[in-house]
């Protein structure tokens, strides 16, 4: 066993991809408060003998009943980019209304419930209308609100106080919901619970949370997004108000009394709770979960010292620390998560590439290097910008993606004049046009869409089934690359890489893992499926005149493979040409029955061998800046054809790469060979010698209309 | 003074005695059958004290006499201080009701707070003391002062400083403390008890000090300037009464107004006295209530009833000390208790 | 002051201004010179904590961490006080501790880069546990008896002046000529004003930081001598009241913006000139205290209120996460 051996075993097996994986997934955030919360509930049960009875759970309960609707009020209104301390004032303030209610006054447990709601519900209104709709500072504002009060308070509560004491409400419900248990769980949590799950629905599922969210993550963008900004930071106080007050309610049922500082201090352990849980200041980022997390580890942090025996000042020290450490961890995360993501995510293969083929002037190879495309014409030059493919329509019309995000019609014979066809919002990349002349392109970042001959731009399809082990979603299309379209109306695109997005996609070359797919669409039944997996940047894709099997390239392979998806050889995979000298991109039919496909750029011998260093392409992604990486070249390349049997038929470069440097894409129509290039400013235009000057892709493909 | 030389006239007597027998045998004495099992069963019960916070006279006082007793007689004795935080002592007691104690004692915020929780002790069977502060349920045994009484005699002081003719006029301010505890409960009974009798008198500010000093001082400095001819002063407890004083001090009136209030006869407390921050203090003593306790929790721990089977009530004696009487029994230090 | 545009510092002294003319018309006995200086008196101490908060607001920062410094470092100086060691050796023992307590701050605000406002809300906390649990058990430390110079610091007069009066003016004047004519004072406004500039053009920024905590913490300190001295005690229970919020609250009114760079300490004396007269005037009128902080927390909403409504902010120009 030699070292490329070890290497090759160990870059092939040791899935260190999904460590990158995992970190970029969004519930990653909740990984430190999780563990702190572990680490809280290991040390105390080991500490503590009986920690883990069901008593001492329920008494952790109770707590979380109230500190968790605290806590769940204070995380919408830090998720709108706010923040409430009056929240701890509100709760005595809704305390003293039900007391009054049922103690004083005598009256049943729902009217109680409501004076609080409505008693929370107002003040609430009040921040929200000075906050939202006045623009006063969060801090300030509810810091006053914290101090009016709890003056009213003190005011209210000296007039009620003896007769609060002195009355004793007679209702089963009363008692029930102060030391009512299901299964030795207060009801209290259940009440919390239901009310969390609630608003979870409403944060992550709902129009009104998404406001919320979105307003507290750039509330700018919010505003111009047409957003009322104004309506959803008020009515995130409400619910802040309304929370807190029915935290009150539930307290007030449970001591059935008060006293001076009820409720006061409320809003800093409330606010341990929120940050614990990994909800940021400043907006936009957090969860009911995180709230939950937050508020298991406050009550058991506290439950615990209380049970050791810690002095109330030594336990408002170990808080302030555990908050402080809280705090910092958050700020390290939220800085230096983006930079680790960064330097593990990229997480290369050991790949071994067959020698490629010769391409040198005289060597008698087929790719040998020419310059027949030195007098190439250049089409809409200085108009468009990355066109990656087109298509040519019945009457000679080309129709081409730009990176705008737009279809481009220029009018034939001559394309000469031009105009806007459709404006797709993401950059079109292979095209094909049906049987019924509707433009099917793949968009990359978007999906399979669909442009009707008038102008209409149907989606038809951005996600596929997800597989089962897979820690990213890769149910989502992230660069939907080539396409084509079978006679009964299914339709065969590539997806060149799962793991990195249409910004990064070079990236993806350097891992050479396998990445990609082949994914099904078909027109009849609406359905997506994945084909093919674990393809190594999958680009373009043809039928087979056979109508059975498709060709598709692989670009960071550079081969040229056959799937039969029809047929007695349904299911068989073949390779037809695997020592490409570049990596391929897109195939199409020529006039002669055979197949055009193009080179978009060349391999290099350092490349090759830094394909069996995996680790030397690891040590580069962590230790230098992207723009010093080595990437695959792909700045020149060349027109190729070959037949089904796997032979290079003829090869068409432009050896200084002065006409027409880049090609993706290759287009045969009447006796002419059009040219895209994703990162070109043109579409090329070749004329074939000796091609049959009225062939038509469309007309030989779905017969003449 | 007087009591002291009786006891040590009889300490010298024994000693005498002794002393003489010694010379004539080497008597042993016998061993006491019922020390031992009474020691052994106390042994391994556990004890929880609740109090409202610690880190001033009374819990202290009261936390090192019952600590003094559990290391001699060997049962464990646990605080749980909520530091005036209500819900933290509730979840204190809760905790407790789970763990399991034998007896607990609980100083509570208010008299309801705690009520329904208590009731939940007992039927764990935890025995319950509630010390000087009480709630309205009523367990296995009430220690503390009659706050109905401390009202009625501040209230009958201030009646006399302040009637027509007697004081510079009729007002007196009254400073509560937290107004759903016992001790503002009960003594405002007892207070307005006799003010009802004389209305004469007018109160001219009934405020809450939250047990805090700087609180009251605020509020009596807001009082004495509305009210520069303030004839009479009634605070809930000693030591946030300290803080009224000083403000009257700080107006150059201590002397004109007359402070009454209560509280458990720390040094610090006669101090306040000579020093002029108040003029009165009915003393509850907080060390006398504290052996008292100490007695209830050796003999609940060695009764076998049921928690809850017989409830007891003890109010404790109340001295009145002033300036001339504040030193000697009437004024403790926390350090000699220790 | 050229342009007519009211700042909210105007706005709170003209407030003053007419409430002190209205009281001065309505109320017998409100401008007597034994008034005016109850009046200043009643304030001096929420004045002098406003000048250190004012410091720090200036510079981008909060300090809530102030009055558990100033309780725990007084308290553990008059204890140290209490024993043979001595009450100077105490003060001095105090002194170090705040300047400990404002390096430990300032280090997790600058090189940990935890936000001010959790660095000191927990930190007053962990002072406060520590002092409660290390230095003193009991709530109320007395000053030891036999200490005539330090009680002079409390009740004395100079010129009929209270002490506490002075000790506020001085603080002002020194912070005064600090963040107008030095050059740390400057940098303090251009770190406060825009921290990503300063630290471009090479101000030393993370220290400036360091500082502004340290000095907090001893005018915390000085204010808290000036307390103790005055009632020969400190209560370590202020800690739990909202008086933290109230010196926040002196620098707000006055006009320092929470977005730093702005103010200085002609507005901490116009707001604690407000707080002032408005305490003042209520007791006069015979109002409770509960009353009082009501009215005085709704007055100061009302300010904020006019500042927000004269500067507005909006949508386009309202920064992200400031709050």
């Amino acid at each position: 066993m030699n070292s490329h051996t070890l290497t090759r075993l160990r870059y092939t097996y040791l899935p260190d991809h999904l460590i990158g994986e995992i970190l970029s997934k969004r519930w990653i955030d909740n990984a430190i408060p999780v563990l702190t919360l572990a680490l809280i509930i290991a040390v105390f049960g080991s500490v503590i003998g009986n920690f883990f009875t069901l008593g001492s759970i329920g008494n952790i309960s109770q707590q979380v009943a109230e500190l968790g609707l605290l806590t769940l009020a204070l995380t919408i209104v830090m998720l709108s980019g706010g923040i409430d301390l009056s929240i701890g004032s509100i709760f005595g303030l809704a305390v003293l209304a039900t007391l009054i209610c049922m103690n004083a006054l005598g009256l049943s447990v729902g009217v109680a419930l409501l004076a609080a709601l409505a008693t929370g519900m107002l003040c609430g209104l009040i921040n929200g209308l000075l906050i939202g709709y006045l623009r006063l500072r969060a801090f300030l504002t509810t810091l006053v609100m914290l101090i009016i009060l709890r003056s009213v308070y003190e005011i209210v509560f000296l007039n009620f106080a003896t007769r609060i004491v002195s009355g004793m409400p007679q209702s089963k419900l009363w008692d029930y919901l102060a030391f009512g248990k299901i299964y030795g769980i207060p009801a209290a949590l259940f009440i919390t619970l239901a009310i969390a799950l609630v608003l979870h629905v409403i944060l992550s599922r709902a129009r009104h949370g998404w406001h919320i969210t979105a307003v507290g993550g750039a509330r700018r963008s919010a505003y111009n997004a047409g957003i009322n900004v104004r309506r959803t930071i008020c009515a995130a106080y409400v619910w802040s108000g309304g929370l807190a007050a029915l935290a009150g309610f539930i307290y007030a049922a449970r001591l059935g009394s008060a006293g001076a500082d009820t409720g006061a201090g409320l809003e800093i352990t409330a606010l341990t709770a929120a940050v614990l849980g990994g909800i940021s200041l400043g907006g936009g980022r957090g969860s009911v979960a995180k709230a939950l997390i937050g508020t298991i580890s406050v009550a058991a942090l506290s439950s615990g010292l209380v049970r050791l025996g810690v002095p109330g000042p030594m336990n408002s020290l170990i808080l302030g620390t555990v908050l402080i450490l809280a705090v910092f961890v958050d700020v390290r995360w939220m800085k230096n998560k983006q930079k680790i993501l960064n330097t593990v995510y990229m997480s290369p293969a050991y790949v071994v590439m067959p020698k490629a083929a010769e391409t040198a002037v005289g060597s008698g190879s087929p790719y040998a290097v020419n310059d027949k495309l030195r007098e190439v014409d250049a089409i809409g030059l200085g108009i468009l910008e990355g066109p990656e493919d087109c298509v040519l329509d019945r009457d000679d019309n080309l129709y081409c993606g730009t990176r705008h995000g737009d279809v481009m019609k220029f009018h034939g014979p001559d394309h000469k004049t031009w105009e806007l066809f459709a404006h797709v919002g993401g950059h079109p990349l292979g095209i094909q046009m049906d049987r019924d002349n509707n433009i099917v392109t793949c968009v990359g970042g978007m999906g399979l869409y669909m442009i009707t001959p008038q102008r209409e731009v149907v989606k038809l399809t951005d996600e596929t089934n997800r597989s089962a082990f897979s820690i990213i979603d890769d149910s989502q299309l992230k660069i939907a690359d080539d396409l084509d379209i079978t006679d009964d109306g299914r339709v065969y695109f590539s997806e060149a890489t799962i793991r990195y997005n249409i910004a990064n996609w070079p990236m993806d070359a350097l891992e050479s893992r396998g990445n990609g797919r082949i994914v099904c669409y078909d027109m009849n039944t609406k359905k997506t499926h994945t084909e093919l997996k674990n393809l190594v940047f999958p680009n373009g894709v043809c039928i087979a005149q056979d109508q059975q099997s498709f060709y598709f390239a692989e670009s960071w392979g550079c081969r040229l493979s056959r799937y039969w998806f029809d047929g007695p050889k349904k299911g068989t995979l073949q390779v037809v040409i695997d020592n490409l000298p570049g990596y391929p991109d897109n195939i199409n039919r020529s006039s002669d029955g055979h197949y055009w496909f193009t080179l978009m750029g060349m391999r290099t011998p350092s490349l090759d061998l830094a394909l069996r260093m995996p680790g030397f392409r690891r040590r580069m992604a962590r230790q230098i800046a992207v723009d010093e990486w080595l990437f695959p070249n792909i700045n020149n390349g060349c027109v190729l054809k070959f037949n089904e049997k796997g032979e290079i038929l003829d090869a068409l470069w432009d050896l200084g790469g002065q006409n027409h440097p880049m090609i993706t894409s290759i287009r045969e129509h009447k006796g002419n060979l059009y040219l895209g290039g994703i990162s070109n400013n043109r579409i090329g235009r070749y004329k074939i010698p000796g091609a049959d000057p009225n062939w038509c892709a469309l007309d030989a493909r779905w017969g003449k209309s | 003074m007087k009591l002291s030389s009786i006891a040590g006239g009889l300490a010298a007597l024994v000693l005498a005695v002794c002393a003489s027998g010694a010379t004539f045998a080497q008597e042993k004495g016998m061993d006491n059958p019922r020390r031992g099992p009474y020691i052994d069963q106390l042994k391994g019960k556990r004890v929880v004290f609740v109090p409202l916070a610690m880190g001033f006279d009374l819990t202290e006082a009261w936390a090192a006499v019952l600590k003094k007793q559990a290391a001699k007689l060997g049962y464990t004795f646990d605080i749980r201080d909520p530091n005036w935080n209500a819900d933290a002592g509730a979840r204190a007691i809760q905790d407790v009701i789970t763990e399991g104690a034998d007896v607990l004692v609980t100083h509570n915020p208010d008299i309801q707070s705690y009520g329904r929780l208590l009731q939940q002790a007992e039927a764990a069977g935890i025995k319950v003391i509630q010390l000087n502060m009480e709630t309205t349920t009523q367990t296995d045994a009430y220690i503390g002062a009659d706050w109905v009484e401390i009202g009625e005699a501040g209230g009958r002081a201030l009646v006399d400083r302040c009637s027509p003719g007697k004081g510079i006029s009729n007002k007196i301010a009254i400073i509560q403390g937290i107004p759903t505890g016992a001790a503002d409960v009960y003594q405002m009974r007892g207070l307005w008890n006799v003010l009802d009798a004389h209305p004469e008198i007018e109160v001219v500010s009934q405020q809450a000090g939250s047990y805090d000093p700087s609180k009251a001082r605020s509020i009596m400095a807001t009082i004495i300037q509305q009210h520069p001819d303030l004839c009479g002063s009634f605070g809930i407890w000693d030591s946030q009464e300290a803080g009224a004083g000083s403000a009257l001090q700080e107006a150059g009136k201590a002397d004109q107004v007359f402070s009454v209030t209560s509280g458990g006869g720390n040094e610090t407390a006669c101090e306040n006295l000579k020093k002029g921050l108040f003029d009165m203090l009915i003393s509850y003593n907080a060390p006398l209530q504290g052996e008292v306790a100490a007695a209830k929790v050796a003999e609940l721990l060695e009764s076998k009833d049921a928690a809850g089977t017989r409830k007891t009530t003890f109010f404790t004696p109340l001295t009145t000390i002033t300036a001339d009487n504040a030193n000697g029994f009437n004024c403790w230090s926390l350090d000699d208790l220790k | 002051m050229r342009t007519m545009r009211l700042t909210q510092e105007g706005v709170v002294f003209l407030i003053a201004l007419v409430l002190f003319v209205g009281f001065a018309i309505t109320l017998t006995d409100f401008v007597s010179p034994g008034n005016l200086m109850t009046l200043l008196r009643s304030v001096a101490i929420l004045g002098i904590l406003g000048l250190g908060m004012g410091l720090v607001v200036v510079g981008r920062g909060i300090d809530l961490s102030m009055v558990a410094v100033m309780v725990v470092a007084v308290s553990w100086a008059i204890v140290i006080g209490q024993t043979e060691i001595g009450f100077a050796t105490g003060i001095l023992a105090g002194l170090i501790f705040c300047i400990l307590t404002g390096l430990v701050v300032g280090v997790l605000v600058a090189y940990a880069e935890v936000p001010a406002i959790f660095t000191t809300l927990a930190m007053g906390s962990i002072v406060y546990g520590i002092g409660r649990s290390l230095f003193f058990t009991l709530d109320v430390q007395n000053v030891p008896p036999g200490n005539e110079w330090f009680a002079f610091l409390g009740r004395g007069t100079i010129l009929g002046i209270p002490m506490a009066i002075i000790a506020f003016g001085i603080v002002a004047a020194v912070l005064h000529l600090v963040l107008r004519k030095t050059r740390f004072g400057r940098f303090i406004y251009a770190s406060g004003d825009n921290p990503q500039a300063a630290r471009i053009a090479g101000l030393p920024y993370r220290p400036l930081l360091v500082t502004q905590y340290v000095v907090s913490s001893c005018i915390a300190y000085v204010a808290g001598l000036v307390m103790a001295a005055s009632v020969s005690g400190m209560n370590t229970r202020i800690f739990n009241s909202t008086m933290i919020y109230d010196v926040l609250l002196v620098v707000v009114l006055g006009g320092i913006g929470l977005a730093g760079g702005r103010g200085g300490v002609r507005n901490v004396i116009v707001g604690t000139l407000l707080v002032g007269v408005l305490l003042n005037g209520m007791t006069i009128m015979n109002i409770s205290l509960t009353y009082q902080n009501l009215i005085k927390s709704v007055i100061l909403l009302m300010a904020i209120l006019i500042d927000t409504l004269l500067n507005p902010r909006d949508e386009q120009t309202s920064q992200q996460g400031d709050i």
